[in-house]
This record gives C-alpha cells, sequence and structure tokens, in this order.
C-alpha cells in the first residue's frame, strides 16, 4: 500500500470510526431536551433556559478545568471544598475590609482577586503533592477534600457565613445581571469552555496532557515536562474553582460547611459522560459541557414534572448518567 | 417549657456538691454539617463549657459524627474507653444507633436521647425530643391564618427522613379543609443551593404562587434569592423555620416576605445536658420525656427568640 | 500430534491479510514461520491457536477438521500460543503462575505441595533452575520464557507455538531456549516458531515455511534453502548486503565529549568522544549499563558527570535540555516508552517537536505535512493516517519512531537496539537511514545487543561490562571474536582512548 492509499482509505475510516462516539452523549441531551419539552410547556421558555444555564455555571467551570486534570491521568476530588472554602474566604475578606474600603467595585475586585489567588494555591498545593511528591491523586486530593471542608466549617464556626447585608446589592448583579439579556455566569462559562476546547485540541498544553494520560513514560521519554504539565493542571482547575466560586457567592451571598458538597463528583460525572477516558489519555471539552448540560436537565426536569416521586430522582439520575456512557461504548468495541 | 426546665437547674445550682468521685458525662452528636447542626454544636459546646465550671466534679467528653457508623464508632469507645456514667445522644439515625445505645443501657448508664427517638421505646431514662408533627402543624395553622380565603402554595421538603415526614404530615393535617393547595413539593435537603434551584424550577412551573413553606431557614434563604431573582411579586410570603437570626431578625423588622417564623431550638441539646448533669448530682427527679414545643414566631415575640452570639 | 492449516483465507473488513495458506506441524518437528513485518506470521499463529477464526480453509488436527472457538479451546487440545510479551503475572510466583486458572486442589483448598512438586518436575524437564517460588518479576528474560514453555506444558501442550521467542534474549540465552526446544522436539511435541533471526532458522528449524504478502512464497525442509534464499524469498528481491557501504569518511571534529559519567547503581566513570559522521556503537550484555548510561547522558536518569556538545557543557536537569543541546534518544522500548499506542501517527510524529508546530494554537495543517513527509521519508506503510499507533507492525512503529526523533533535527542521534523485533527488509531500509545520517554530518551512537549488527555498521565499538567501559575497537579490530571477549571480562585491555 502506497501512501496515497493511505490517505483516502483514511478519511473514509475516520468518519466512520467517529460517529456514534461522538453523538452519544448529543443524542443524549437531544433526548432529554425533547422530554422535557414534551413534559413541560414551560421548559423551552426564556427563563428556564436561563435558569438551568445560569446554575450549570458553577460545575461546569469546574468540570473544564477537571476534563484537563483527568485527561493527564489524574483526579481531583477536592473541588467541592474547595470552592466552599474559598467562597467563605472571599466573604471574611470583604466582609473584613468594608469598614476600610466601604462598599463598591474596589473591594468586590479585592474578593475575586482573593479567591483566584486562593484557587491557584490550593490547586497548586494539590499538584505540588501529586508530582513531586509522588502522592496518589487520589489519595492526596482526597486529604485536601477534608481539610478543606474542615476549615470552611471552622471559620463559620458551625454555621454559615454571610456576606455583610451593604454589599449584597453591590456584587449581586455578577450572577443576576448580564449583557443582552444573557447572564454573567452564562457568559462566563461559555468562555471557559470555548477556550477549554480550544486548548484541549489545538494548544501544546492539550496535546501533552493527553499524552502524559496515555502514556507518562512516552511523554518522558518525548522531552515533555511531565510534572510541570501535571501539576499546571492541577493549578489551572483551581484557578477555575475560583472562578466558579466568584460567581457562586453573589448568588446567596452566603457559605456553610454544605455548600459545594458533592460538587466534585457531579464534575467528574459530566466529564466522563462526556466522553473523556476515566484512566486519561484522551479528554473533550466540549463533551463535558454536554455532560454537565444533561446533569443539570434532568433535575430541572424533574422538578417541572409530576409523576415521579421525588424519592426516585437519585435513581433516574444514575440510569441516565450510565445511558449515555453506554451510547458511547462504540469506542472501545472499535478499538 | 424552657424556662421550666432553668428554673429546675437553679434549684439543685443552689445545692453544695457533694465530694464525690469524677464523673463522666458521654455526649455524641452529629457533626455540624447544616445551619441547625452548626447551631446544635455551638449550644453543645457551650453547654459543656458552662457546666464544667458548675460541676466540678463532672467530665465531659463531646464527640461529633459525619455519619452513623462514625457515631456508633463513638459511642463504643466512649463506653469502653472513656468509662462514662452517662451518655447523652443526638442519633443521627434512629435504627443504627438504637443497637449500641441499647447497650450502653444495659452497662448501667444513664441515657438522655435527644431529638430523634430510638427504633425501640424505653431504652432512655431521659428522651429531649423537639416537637416534630407540632412544628409542621404550627406552621400550617399559621399558613390558614395567614390566608384565610384559601390559595396556591409550594412546599420544600428536607432530607427523607421521619422528622421531614412527620413535619410534612403534621403541615398537611393542619391545612386540611382550608382551601389552601400544595401545587408542588420538593426535596431542597435543608440546604441553600438546592432549594434555590427547586424554587426557580417551581417558579417556571407556576404562573401563581400565593406562599411558600420552605420548612427550613436555610431553605428559606435560597427560596427568597429565587423569588427575587425571577422579579415574581405574586409570592406574598415564605414561611422558613427553625429559627436562624437572620431570619428572626427579619421578621422583628416586619419584613413582609417573612412575617414569621417556627422555632425548632438547636438549644434542646444544651436543656439534654443541664439536665442530665443534674440527674447525675442531685436526688431531683429528672427521668422521662421532655418535650420542647414549636412556638410561632411573629414580630411581637421574636425579640424572645434572637440569639445574636449563636451562629445559628 | 499433527496440526495442519489447509487453504486458508482470512479478512479484516475489505482487507485480505491471508490468502490460501497451507501448511503442516509434525510432531517431533521444529517449524519456522518467516516472512517480513505485516506478511501475515502473527495472523497464521492466532489461526492455529484459536485467537482467530479462518474466513475460509480448515484447520485439521491430525487430519480431523477443528473448529477452535477460543485460545482456551484450543489449549484444551493441546495447542498453545506463547506471546512475545509475556504473558506472565509479574508479582505471582513461578508456581502461582504456572497453575494460574487451572490450579491443582484438595477438597476446596489449593494443593500448594502438589502445584510445587509439579512445578519443580517441569522446570527440571526444562533444565531451568529457577525456584518455583521465585517471583516473576525478578527473573530473567529466558526464565521467564522457560515459565511460560513450563505452563504450555504443564497444559499437555503437543503444539507449541512460539512468536518470537529470541526476541527478547541476549545469544547466550538464546542458546539455552535452543537446547530446550531440542529437547522438546525429542519428546515429539510439534513446535512453529517465528524468528526475523535468519542463522537462528537456519541452526534450529528443520522445516521452513516463507510468507510474503500472505501468500506463502516458499516451503522447504531448511538444509535445502540458504539464508540468502530465504531473505529473497521474504522480500521479493535480493538482500544479500544488508549493511550498507560506507560513503563518507569519518569527520575528525569532535561533537560530543562524556567524562566521568556516572548513572548511581547502573554505571560508573564512563567516558568517550563522539566525532562528527562517525557511528559509534555500544556492545555488551544486557544488564551491563548500556541503556541507563545513555539514559543517563540525556537526562532521563540522575546522573553525575559531564556531557559536552561541542565543547559547551549542558545541562541535564530539564527533560527538554539534551534535546536543545542537539542530542535524541530513541528508546529501545517502543511500545512503553516510544509511542503512544492509542494514538495517532500524527500526534505520534510531533509530540517532541510539537514547538515547533506551534504558534500560539498548533499548526494541525503543518503536521499533516510532516507526517505526508515522513510517511513518504520512511516509507511507513499503515491501512488509513487515522490508525492507532498500536495497530502498526513493529517495524513501521520504529520507522514512525525514526521519524519522529528525527522531526526535532537532532546533531547527535542514539539509537537503541534500532532494529529489535523487526524484519529483515526493513532492516536494511534502517541500515540505510543510519548512514544517510551521518553522510550528512550527523553523529549516531548505535546500542546493539545483535553482535552483527554492531559489526556491520559502528565504525568504532565501545563495549561495556558490568557498568563500565571494557574496552573500545575501531575499525579493523571490530569482530564478533574481541567484543565478546570484552564483554565477558577475558580481555580487559583497552583500546586507544
Amino acid at each position: 500500500m502506497t501512501a496515497t492509499d493511505a490517505k483516502g482509505a483514511g478519511a473514509q475510516g475516520r468518519a466512520r470510526h467517529l460517529d456514534l462516539k461522538v453523538l452519544g452523549p448529543i443524542l443524549a441531551l437531544l433526548a432529554l431536551i425533547l422530554v422535557g419539552a414534551l413534559l413541560n410547556a414551560n421548559f423551552l421558555s426564556m427563563g428556564n433556559i436561563t435558569n438551568v444555564l445560569s446554575r450549570s455555571a458553577f460545575i461546569g467551570i469546574i468540570a473544564v478545568g477537571m476534563t484537563f486534570v483527568i485527561t493527564a491521568g489524574g483526579l481531583d476530588l477536592s473541588v467541592g471544598s474547595m470552592a466552599a472554602f474559598i467562597a467563605g474566604l472571599m466573604i471574611l475578606v470583604m466582609n473584613g475590609l468594608l469598614p476600610t474600603m466601604g462598599p463598591g467595585w474596589p473591594l468586590v475586585f479585592v474578593g475575586m482577586t482573593t479567591a483566584l489567588v486562593a484557587g491557584v494555591a490550593a490547586g497548586f498545593i494539590n499538584g505540588f503533592l501529586v508530582t513531586t511528591m509522588r502522592i496518589e491523586a487520589f489519595i492526596v486530593t482526597l486529604g485536601t477534600m477534608g481539610i478543606y471542608r474542615s476549615l470552611v466549617t471552622w471559620l463559620a464556626d458551625g454555621g454559615t457565613l454571610s456576606l455583610d447585608f451593604g454589599m449584597r446589592s453591590v456584587i449581586r448583579p455578577i450572577y443576576y445581571d448580564g449583557i443582552l439579556g444573557i447572564s454573567w455566569p452564562i457568559i462566563v462559562f461559555a468562555l471557559v469552555a470555548i477556550a477549554g476546547e480550544v486548548v484541549m485540541r489545538r494548544a501544546a498544553f492539550g496535546r501533552h496532557a493527553a499524552a502524559i494520560g496515555s502514556n507518562d513514560q512516552v511523554a518522558r521519554y518525548s522531552s515533555v515536562n511531565v510534572n510541570r504539565v501535571r501539576l499546571l493542571t492541577f493549578v489551572f482547575l483551581g484557578l477555575l474553582v475560583g472562578v466558579a466560586t466568584i460567581m457562586y457567592v453573589p448568588r446567596l451571598g452566603s457559605a456553610s460547611s454544605s455548600t459545594g458538597l458533592l460538587w466534585e463528583l457531579e464534575a467528574i460525572a459530566a466529564v466522563i459522560i462526556g466522553g473523556t477516558m476515566l484512566k486519561g489519555g484522551f479528554g473533550r471539552v466540549w463533551g463535558t459541557v454536554i455532560g454537565v448540560l444533561i446533569l443539570s436537565l434532568i433535575d430541572n426536569i424533574l422538578n417541572l414534572t409530576d409523576g415521579v416521586s421525588p424519592y426516585l430522582n437519585g435513581a433516574i439520575q444514575g440510569v441516565i448518567i450510565i445511558l449515555a456512557v453506554i451510547l458511547q461504548r462504540d469506542r472501545k468495541a472499535g478499538a | 417549657m424552657r424556662h421550666l426546665a432553668y428554673a429546675a437547674l437553679a434549684a439543685t445550682l443552689a445545692m453544695p456538691a457533694a465530694a464525690q468521685e469524677t464523673q463522666v458525662i458521654g455526649i455524641s452528636i452529629p457533626a455540624a454539617t447544616h445551619g441547625w447542626a452548626g447551631g446544635m454544636n455551638y449550644h453543645a459546646q457551650e453547654a459543656v463549657d458552662r457546666l464544667e465550671g458548675v460541676y466540678p466534679q463532672l467530665d465531659f467528653v463531646l464527640a461529633t459524627a459525619s455519619d452513623p457508623a462514625k457515631q456508633v464508632n463513638d459511642i463504643e469507645d466512649m463506653l469502653a474507653t472513656r468509662d462514662i456514667d452517662a451518655l447523652v445522644v443526638l442519633p443521627f439515625e434512629s435504627e443504627p444507633l438504637t443497637g449500641p445505645v441499647a447497650a450502653v443501657a444495659d452497662a448501667g448508664k444513664w441515657v438522655t436521647v435527644v431529638d430523634r427517638g430510638l427504633a425501640q421505646e424505653g431504652i432512655e431514662d431521659l428522651y429531649v425530643a423537639g416537637d416534630n408533627p407540632g412544628f409542621g402543624r404550627v406552621a400550617g395553622e399559621y399558613m390558614v391564618s395567614a390566608m384565610p380565603d384559601g390559595g396556591q402554595i409550594v412546599a420544600l421538603r428536607g432530607i427523607p427522613t421521619t422528622i421531614d415526614n412527620e413535619r410534612v404530615e403534621g403541615f398537611q393535617q393542619a391545612i386540611e379543609g382550608s382551601g389552601i393547595e400544595i401545587l408542588g413539593m420538593e426535596h431542597g435537603n435543608w440546604n441553600r443551593d438546592d432549594s434555590f434551584t427547586v424554587m426557580q424550577d417551581f417558579l417556571s412551573k407556576y404562573p401563581q404562587i400565593d406562599a411558600v413553606w420552605a420548612s427550613d431557614d436555610d431553605m428559606a434563604i435560597g427560596v427568597l434569592a429565587a423569588i427575587e431573582a425571577a422579579g415574581r411579586d405574586d409570592v406574598q410570603f415564605v414561611l422558613g423555620g427553625a429559627g436562624m437570626k437572620e431570619m428572626i431578625q427579619r421578621t422583628a423588622e416586619n419584613d413582609p416576605m417573612v412575617p414569621a417564623n417556627v422555632t425548632y431550638p438547636p438549644s434542646m441539646i444544651a436543656t439534654a445536658i443541664e439536665l442530665t448533669a443534674v440527674g447525675l448530682t442531685s436526688n431531683a427527679p429528672v427521668s422521662g420525656e421532655f418535650v420542647i414545643g414549636s412556638v410561632l414566631v411573629t414580630p411581637e415575640n421574636a425579640a424572645d427568640y434572637y440569639f445574636p452570639d449563636s451562629p445559628f | 500430534m499433527k496440526l495442519s492449516l489447509r487453504n486458508i483465507d482470512r479478512s479484516f473488513g475489505a482487507v485480505q491479510v491471508l490468502h490460501d495458506v497451507t501448511l503442516d506441524l509434525h510432531p517431533g518437528e521444529v517449524h519456522a514461520l518467516i516472512g517480513e513485518n505485516g506478511a501475515g506470521k502473527s495472523t497464521t499463529m492466532k489461526i492455529m491457536s484459536g485467537y482467530l477464526a479462518p474466513t475460509s480453509g480448515e484447520v485439521l488436527l491430525d487430519d480431523r477438521p477443528v473448529a477452535f472457538a477460543s485460545s482456551e479451546a484450543a489449549e484444551a487440545h493441546g495447542v498453545v500460543l506463547i506471546h512475545q510479551e509475556f504473558n506472565l503475572a509479574e508479582l505471582l510466583t513461578v508456581e502461582q503462575n504456572i497453575f494460574l486458572g487451572h490450579e491443582l486442589k484438595r477438597g476446596p483448598f489449593l494443593d500448594i505441595r502438589a502445584m510445587r512438586e509439579r512445578t519443580r518436575h517441569l522446570l527440571d524437564r526444562l533444565d531451568c533452575h529457577v525456584a518455583p517460588d521465585a517471583v516473576v518479576r525478578d527473573i530473567s528474560n529466558p526464565d521467564k520464557q522457560m515459565v511460560e514453555i513450563a505452563k504450555a506444558l504443564s497444559r499437555d501442550a503437543r503444539v507449541l507455538i512460539m512468536d518470537e521467542p529470541t526476541a527478547v534474549l541476549t545469544e547466550r540465552e538464546a542458546e539455552v531456549l535452543f537446547s530446550q526446544i531440542s529437547r522438546l522436539r525429542a519428546e515429539g511435541v510439534a513446535i512453529l516458531f517465528t524468528s526475523h533471526k535468519l542463522d537462528e532458522v537456519k541452526r534450529i528449524s528443520d522445516r521452513v515455511t516463507v510468507l510474503r504478502d500472505g501468500h506463502v512464497v516458499a516451503q522447504a525442509m531448511t538444509q535445502a534453502m540458504t539464508e540468502d534464499e530465504m531473505a529473497t524469498a521474504m522480500v521479493g528481491r535480493d538482500v544479500s548486503s544488508l549493511y550498507p557501504e560506507r560513503a563518507a569518511p569519518v569527520g575528525g571534529e569532535i561533537v560530543l565529549t562524556v567524562e566521568g559519567l556516572t548513572v548511581p547503581g547502573h554505571a560508573r566513570d564512563v567516558s568517550f568522544d563522539l566525532h562528527r559522521g562517525e557511528i559509534l556503537g555500544i556492545a555488551g550484555l544486557i544488564g551491563s549499563g548500556r541503556t541507563e548510561t545513555m539514559e543517563g547522558l540525556v537526562g532521563l536518569r540522575a546522573a553525575t558527570g559531564t556531557v559536552r556538545v561541542e565543547g559547551r557543557a549542558i545541562r541535564r536537569d530539564r527533560p527538554r535540555a539534551a534535546l536543545d543541546a542537539g542530542i535524541a534518544y530513541l528508546t529501545e522500548d517502543r511500545k512503553e516508552r516510544g509511542l503512544l499506542l492509542d494514538k495517532s501517527m500524527r500526534e505520534n510524529l510531533t509530540l517532541q517537536s510539537l514547538r515547533d508546530f506551534t504558534r500560539v494554537l498548533i499548526d494541525e495543517a503543518a503536521e499533516d505535512r510532516a507526517l505526508d513527509q515522513a510517511i513518504a521519508d520512511f516509507d511507513i506503510r499503515a491501512p488509513h493516517r487515522a490508525v492507532e499507533v498500536g495497530n502498526l507492525s513493529g517495524g513501521n512503529q520504529q520507522k514512525l519512531l525514526l521519524a519522529k526523533t528525527m522531526l526535532a533535527d537532532p546533531q547527535i542521534v542514539i539509537i537503541d537496539e534500532p532494529t529489535r523485533g523487526i524484519d529483515i527488509g526493513t532492516k536494511k531500509q534502517i541500515y540505510e537511514f543510519i548512514h544517510g545520517l551521518v553522510a550528512r554530518g550527523k553523529s549516531v551512537i548505535v546500542i546493539s545487543s545483535e553482535m552483527q549488527e554492531v559489526i556491520g555498521l559502528a565504525d568504532r565499538v565501545l563495549v561495556m561490562r558490568q557498568g563500565r567501559l571494557a574496552g573500545e575497537l575501531s575499525r579493523p579490530d571490530i569482530n564478533e571474536d574481541r567484543i565478546v571477549r570484552l564483554a565477558m571480562g577475558l580481555d580487559g585491555v583497552r583500546g586507544a582512548a
């Protein structure tokens, strides 16, 4: 066979090969939208769509970062606790500076910077322990998960940290307002997702992350700085947890030990539903976005529908998650 | 009833503490995973600190558990290694804790059960309980009085548990025949974020909602935020519960959206610890059942239920 | 027991990989199956041992048709395939591996004593002295091979099929294997093996079948064919001169100076020079520290000592430092360290030089052009461009790995086992490629366990023994005898260096 033959056969083989694994999550999402529209007329209303997309934003922004960590063969269980801790810290800093700075955008800016810096620092700690100290990501982040959760409970003295009332009206627009009728969380989520998709597919960083997840020895022997890329995936995720927290705090203006509970599992589930491999080596950000939407649509549809016992919500979610993954099984069979 | 307990306590305090050996009271409670539990943890710690000064002959061992299995371990450890003379326990769940607590009672120790009853009757010496059906009933009766002509409401439930079921049944009985219709009921899990989401969806689903029974102040905060964000003015008020200080404050300030509250005081743990201490150190009879009723808080009496130092 | 294939065809999708293959394995006979990579050897062996079913044609056992539903079914009939990559549980003991899935039991419990007894008996029969309770991870490659064979024998194998059994063995280790094969032959076992080493085929096989492009192109008693005839049949053209003639002279300029390189636990105080346009061979037994020395040199292992490229000392603490200084190292372990088997050729090709294809984003069109160029330059044969690299034959993987390394445009290329597990036609291509490199003024270091390869390629040879340089040989003195004496420590005289 010559090189030219190879090209022709390649194009066809690839097209056939891609179909189901690409369409799987999309089909699941479309099916859900269809079911939702049939069950309730308000489902496709602007208000409901805005609600669903805005509330998806926290998990969604985090899940984009999680896609990189998982693609590089890692895992981060600490993101939910990290978000709670950062939210608590952000509120404490803003409350503490309120008497000196007064309510206003400079103080909001300080709060945002706090969240981003804390996120990067927390991500760096996870990444440092995983790479330099060579501890399993599962164990490291299980540990930090407990640490951040305890810290926020301690900061809140077992109760709830609430943003000072004077600040709330200033910061509220970050969640509730937007431009052209699209709320800020949706805009930020979209920007993060697009940037993530481009980085994953077209930047050396994404390619290196996938190479490391596929076989870190090969990456090392190919002069890739394995530790640095791994560390950066955690730092990147920490930064995005900070971004998500900036969106979260304005919504209710409070943080407690129950903030961000189980976000890590929702984010990981969204990543896997989207077609990223849990063992690493292959990731796609757009799939993660679809995974996040699937998860929040399930909740939304169950709330909008009568006839299903709320006790069964978890079961229905579980079934749909598993179905969405089964739909992509073709990947494995084809390999 | 709360005042009664303090009166009894004051009486015993006057008695000189007899010179006797150190006695140990073990306290096992769920960890501060939500607002009410946070308040309960605060009151437990506060009671321990105070009583250690009052009763030099008493030692206190406080353990918080994040799940029922951990709580069972805590209790077994207390019995085996701390040699407790009395146990004050707020069971995470009734069934799994019944056996271990019964073992403590069988060992001849004093047992005080708080809030959540055990699955088997007669194990405990003292039962300090919140009134869950009463909590729902008081809320329901307030709804009926606030909407004499009936109306359409939605309700948010807590984490699926016996407590939640009893409250909802009490509420439903109280509004029966009043013309108040419950459009929908979903679990907000005593969590602000979950209740925010559920309320957003209720608002999409029902064009006209007259009032909301949020059944808990954490959930009420999420519900209020969702209503405000949607800009809906059909909802006249939101009724929470448990008496979180921020919400009591809003009631006291005549906030029309938060006209009332129903108490379910987390300080009942302090009552239980104090009564147990009294039982151990004196001859005052404290065994039996001690029900702490749920009280309706309105702007008129809100000041009596506002505790600015509590985290809850 | 006699195993026969009659008129076997086999297709994968639209591609037919076997055409009308007929061959017989007789009891007490060693049958060599040879052919280039992709000629259909693996498919033939898999059909014999029940891993694949033929598209048409018959498998006969003692002249009666059988259809193995699975490899287990074939094993039940006494037909066992031993894979090139050992199929052993590394953390279990020899005995546990041999009885894995077929444990002997007494009542509900494992009969460990009986299993140990039988294991000892089987290993004795193979003249293998490894302990039954040794953990497989800790034993040598030839011992692992023996354990595989013992495992097969424990299942009463009467037909033993071995996929390149000597590929991972040194020549001395291979000798041990050959004597075991003779022993099994004497016991009446029918044996089929594949090998790229024609001298081996000539020595130990009784009968040889040559495959080319899925067709049987020659079948004869081994003594009736010369090695040249075998090679010609495999390639379809004359390959008598495997090693190209040296075209350009070695330059005088020293491009690489290594001084006192020590890799803890593997190599001590290694010093040498490399000239522009030179092919430097590194010989030595497996375990003599050749690979580790080179990995230390490029910074893949912790090492001390100085490495200078054109007089400038290079750092070794950053992954790209060696590459930036112009040194590329091509690993011996292409499956675990060289290539991402679950990725496409394009992603593998550019992984090491991704920087050159990236401004802000990766230029995929440029990548595609680079792949076109690599496919043409290195004659990489793939069913289609999106194929996962793990599905390429060993030779094509090696060519892709070469292409990947050369994409970084190194001045000094260190190639560890350039032709391991590769057919003779591809070998010749790779040798020509190496000569092409030095002709263009680049310098090459070749590590090889194949004596002929070192002798055929190198201008100068360094022999390593127990982590140290045991000696250096230059052109007229490079011969098998001198290398072996140095490698075995029989001849400690160092050449002029």
